[in-house]
């Protein structure tokens, strides 16, 4: 298993760049094993971009399967300008964002768009699961409340996440990929990562009272007078700190 | 212990100081975040949230068997096409890339002639009401007025012409004699 927060077995950005270079150019002038090895490369970093968008494995291997498909088509536009990666992304991107449009499911819709100036009512919480998020993912339970809070997120506050953490975009340039402003993604994103805190509050070490009731709206408490036998497995249970006041 | 909330507008520097949005410009920004312990603490949760995430998505993509991108690889080697190097290949790629345009070039210049086709005046409309009267006549003068004709010009000879009138209408007799005639040759 990899070590979380790290990218062993998906190749980091612009990995032999000049290999990369040497491939297209072999690819260019025919040669499937050039692209193949294009392919070999890269598409597990693919799919884990249109996964992480998608939410859906088969979607997102139709997206992936589509990309080098059209990457392979306009192979003779791409003039290196950028990374072979950096190109393949924005296709895979593109295509992801084409087929939440076509299959957009019912959603929640972000009402938060453009008012994060105001929103002073939700904060960003400070740190969560002490310090090693990565040894947290060795945990199925906590990876699968990851999975729920991504499900949860709106398509574009997930969109947004998903290109910053993964791919390191610039807000510039989420901004181009999603077409909207860069004031736009910053509220998508920051709205995006409060949302994923609130969702894994379970997972806060030692939480204060105060912060569980800020998020909650008191509401742990109440829960636990109404139900003071709560289910032992419930993630609740990582916040003791928060029922005993 | 109670954690201290800033307020939003800060939080919302403390996110582009951890994803290094922050401009030069705002040195001093970094400094103040330096040195207060909440603030630190609201960054590192950022980049935490951003570790779980890429983690998690890197696990994920980990986790597909391999045989599914092998699978996925021969249905991608299959639609491969090579590239065009012909004329005719050329032209080819060039249709495919600008289909729709030609198309829809196509299906417009067939409206227009349809168009044309269909408001384009016909035999019948020409005696209609309103477009009748608007219309030149061009029947052939010959059918307006009888020609009449008085003499006949005869280079080499000469004529004469008769015009009789006869309760069958108008008769022109013309006798052409040409010059220099010698009879009997």
């Amino acid at each position: 298993m990899n070590k979380a927060g790290e990218r062993a077995s998906i190749p980091s950005h612009g990995r032999d760049p000049v290999d990369d270079r040497e491939l297209v150019l072999a690819a260019q002038r025919g040669d499937r094993d050039a692209f193949k090895t294009l392919f070999e490369r890269y598409h597990r970093r693919a799919y884990a971009l249109a996964f992480g968008v998608l939410r859906h494995q088969d979607d997102a291997m139709d997206v992936v399967q589509d990309a080098f498909i059209k990457a392979h088509r306009y192979l003779d536009k791409f003039e290196g300008s950028s990374s072979f990666y950096t190109w393949l992304y924005r296709i895979v991107m593109n295509l992801a964002i084409d087929q939440l449009r076509k299959h957009r499911r019912a959603r929640p819709v972000e009402l938060d768009e453009e008012r994060i100036e105001n929103d002073g009512d939700n904060p960003l919480l400070p740190r969560i699961l002490g310090g090693n998020p990565g040894r947290a993912l060795l945990d199925k339970q906590i990876r699968n409340r990851i999975d729920q809070a991504l499900d949860q997120l709106s398509d574009n506050h997930r969109s947004v996440l998903v290109m910053r953490e993964l791919e390191g975009l610039s807000y510039e340039a989420m901004a181009e990929a999603m077409g909207c402003s860069k004031g736009t993604i910053m509220s998508r994103l920051f709205h995006a990562r409060r949302n994923m805190q609130k969702r894994l509050l379970d997972l806060i070490d030692n939480p204060s009272a105060a912060l569980v009731d800020d998020l909650t709206g008191g509401q742990a408490r109440e829960d636990d007078a109404a139900e003071p036998a709560r289910d032992n497995d419930s993630p609740r249970k990582r916040v003791p700190a928060a029922r005993s006041r | 212990m109670t954690t201290p909330l800033s307020t939003t507008s800060s939080d919302l520097e403390l996110m582009e100081h951890a994803d290094g949005e922050l401009a030069d410009a705002d040195a001093d920004a970094a400094a103040r975040i330096a040195r207060d312990p909440d603030a630190r603490a609201k960054v590192e949760a950022i980049q935490q949230v951003g570790e779980l995430v890429r983690g998690h998505l890197e696990l994920s993509a980990d986790a597909v068997h391999d045989a599914r991108f092998a699978s996925m690889w021969r249905r991608i080697d299959d639609q491969l096409v090579a590239p065009a190097t012909g004329l005719w290949a050329r032209v080819t790629a060039w249709f495919d890339h600008y289909r729709g345009h030609v198309i829809t070039g196509a299906v417009s210049a067939g409206v227009v002639a349809a168009l044309a086709l269909v408001l384009r005046p016909s035999a019948h409309d020409a005696g209609a009401p309103g477009l009748g009267a608007a219309a030149i006549d061009v029947r052939p003068v010959a059918l307006r007025a009888t020609p009449e004709i008085d003499a006949l010009d005869t280079p080499g000879g000469s004529s004469t012409v008769i015009n009789l009138d006869d309760e069958d209408g108008h008769t022109t007799v013309i006798w052409v004699t040409p010059a220099d005639t010698v009879e009997g040759i």
